[in-house]
């Protein structure tokens, strides 16, 4: 009876296993793919037939680092989704605790309308950013893509820390001010660290749309010294030489690369963060 | 080490009043307890005394300085909160430590006033533990470590024991009671338990409706009630609050009569008496009905009886038993009856 019931644990966890592993698949197939057209030759991704057993060739890859600033892309995408997710914790923490914490009048108006900008079509936008950055000599800069993510990102990310912070008992704010804390050390040594896993996650998000952002990036880069790996992406789909398929899918997959490796190291923090919003524990 | 002196202290939000017209001396070294059930304005008068609310009149008075306008981390006080209120981040040592940094205490000071406070609370082996890893016990007394550490002139503590069990309720309130006396600091206590409060307390603030009901110390409040809100909101069970009429000395109400009460207060009175002053007689009691529920306690037996549609609870003894719904009469001590202006609740004396 009991060897009964163990043997059948034990295939339902098989089961499980085999569920999770099928799903885990399913997900992981896309990257898979585009990492076997990347290490693929150019010729074997063109032919109509299927080829069940690849050529593994490293011409994609010793092409984009050899014949284009690749180095250099990856570089500007790093600096500026970092730069940018900086600039927008610095402004973000304090304005969410502001709309948190605060009474003022108004206050939920500015909320909303700090969310509204959200709302509107980068489109719209595009043609008065441009003349913007003209004027201040930022076009064709890291700073340019910096400041213009850590715009287009700075509602929600704003948004995200302020529902943190309504969740942290108002009691431990009162608790610091008895204890002889004024408001700047409240927010740097009691709310920040308590709203850590929320400030992750809204950087992860931040950094997700910025790594995905094109439309202003091709605006504003108009050499290699800005393109970012969104653009860079661009250079492979036209041209005298068609479209590089092998190198599109490589390039793809350095651009998923950091974020999927940053999402991997924190992924305590991320899932705690994605979840502590919804459950009052 | 610290007076305090709370002047027609009023609190409203708009046209909902928080606070009326508290009046109130609190003596250097005394212990006083808030007592009032939820929503009485008891912990908005507290939260005014540590400068984290604003009074909407009035003045609040710390050893002859007025500290209306005085933000809470000037005025010297310390505060346990009902949800502990421990900083998450933090070890227990940091937590304890905080206060210490924040009023500039010398660094070289710290550990010797973490221990002591720590070893005076019993938490010396957990210092080095997060809040998280803590029982609510624990926790609770890690907040009244941080709140003694530095001898602040006033603690103020709200509902600190509320969210322990029984048992533990029961220790704590030993060791606040010890620690108080021990360091003499003026000592603010809010609280709706009723046992807290009388075991506590120097003197107990009653509060209902934002306003306060009686000021006394526990002897006073238990048996010399000043009107029907204090006789009924203390004691368990609460006193038996019977209307009826008096006239000429004689009080009646349907199946009650009671003789030789003074003859001043004719007209339409509240009878108050305490359980624990009923006694279960044969017949010819001062109240007759019908036996209603029987609750034996093991030290004692709770006897409910039904008198018209009035439920009246008696302390009878343990080995007390009756049958449901049969006939019962109760005596009442002459010299523990209360009357009270039925209008109006006030005692009449």
């Amino acid at each position: 009876m009991a060897s009964a019931r163990k043997r059948s644990r034990g295939e339902s966890l098989a089961l499980r296993y085999a569920i999770l592993g099928a799903w885990a698949l399913f997900c992981l197939v896309p990257v898979l793919w585009f990492l076997s057209i990347g290490l693929r030759p150019r010729i074997e991704i063109i032919t109509p037939q299927p080829i069940y057993f690849p050529t593994f060739s490293l011409d994609a890859w010793h092409m984009i680092w050899e014949d284009w600033p690749m180095g250099k892309y990856l570089r500007n995408s790093v600096l500026a989704i970092i730069g940018s997710v900086i600039i927008d914790l610095i402004l973000a923490i304090p304005a969410a605790y502001s709309l948190s914490r605060f009474e003022y009048k108004g206050r939920d108006d500015i909320g909303f309308y700090i969310l509204s900008t959200r709302m509107m079509a980068p489109a719209i936008v595009a043609v008065p950013i441009f003349f913007l950055f003209r004027n201040f000599g930022l076009l064709d800069t890291i700073w340019a893509l910096m400041l213009i993510y850590a715009a287009i990102n700075l509602s929600f990310v704003t948004w995200i820390i302020r529902s943190y912070m309504l969740d942290i008992p108002k009691e431990l704010e009162d608790a610091a001010k008895t204890d002889g804390a004024g408001e700047l050390r409240i927010l740097w040594e009691i709310i920040i660290p308590a709203i850590l896993p929320g400030i992750i996650t809204a950087s992860v998000i931040a950094m997700i749309f910025a790594i995905n952002e094109f439309l202003f990036t091709l605006l504003i880069a108009s050499t290699p010294d800005a393109y970012t790996m969104s653009v860079a992406l661009a250079n492979f789909t036209g041209g005298s030489d068609g479209v590089i398929y092998n190198a599109i899918a490589l390039v793809a997959f350095l651009a998923f690369l950091p974020v999927f490796l940053v999402v991997v190291l924190i992924q305590k923090h991320l899932s705690r963060g994605l979840t502590m919003g919804a459950v009052k524990g | 080490m610290a007076r305090i002196q709370l002047n027609n202290i009023q609190k409203r939000w708009g046209a909902i009043w928080g606070v009326r017209d508290v009046n109130l001396d609190i003596a250097d070294e005394e212990f006083v307890v808030f007592l009032g059930p939820s929503g009485c304005g008891k912990t908005t008068t507290m939260r005014m005394i540590a400068g984290l609310e604003e009074p909407s009149e009035g003045e609040i008075v710390m050893d002859s300085e007025v500290m209306n306008e005085i933000d809470a981390r000037d005025r010297d006080v310390a505060m346990v909160f009902q949800g502990y209120a421990l900083y998450p981040n933090m070890t227990i040592y940091e937590n304890i430590r905080f206060p210490l940094r924040m009023r500039g205490v010398p660094k070289e000071q710290h550990d010797t006033l973490i221990k002591r406070a720590a070893g005076l609370v019993e938490l010396t082996d957990y210092l080095d533990r997060k809040p998280s890893a803590l029982s609510g016990g624990q926790r609770q007394r890690a907040a009244l470590a941080r709140a003694i550490v530095r001898q602040p002139h006033v603690f103020l503590m709200d509902e600190p024991l509320s969210n322990l069990d029984a048992k533990l309720r029961q220790h704590m309130r030993v060791q606040i009671k010890h620690i108080q006396r021990e360091l003499k600091i003026t000592t603010v206590y809010v609280t709706h338990d009723q046992i807290e409060a009388m075991t506590l307390a120097d003197r107990i603030v009653i509060m209902d409706k934002g306003a306060i009901q009686q000021i006394g110390t526990p002897d006073e409040i238990y048996n010399d009630p000043a009107n029907t809100f204090v006789a009924n909101f203390i004691g368990a069970p609460p006193m038996n609050l019977i209307a009826g009429v008096m006239e000429q000395g004689t009080f009646t109400a349907p199946g009650v009569r009671v003789d030789g009460l003074p003859a001043k207060h004719d007209g339409k009175v509240t009878l108050g008496v305490r359980p624990e002053d009923c006694t279960v007689t044969a017949d010819g009691g001062h109240l007759s009905g019908s036996v209603y529920g029987v609750e034996p306690t093991g030290d004692m037996t709770y006897l409910t009886i039904k008198v018209g549609d009035k439920l009246i609870e008696v302390k009878a003894h343990r080995d007390y038993r009756a049958d449901l719904n049969s006939d019962a009469s109760v005596g009442f001590d002459p010299k523990r009856i209360y009357i009270f202006d039925t209008a109006s609740g006030q005692r009449l004396r």
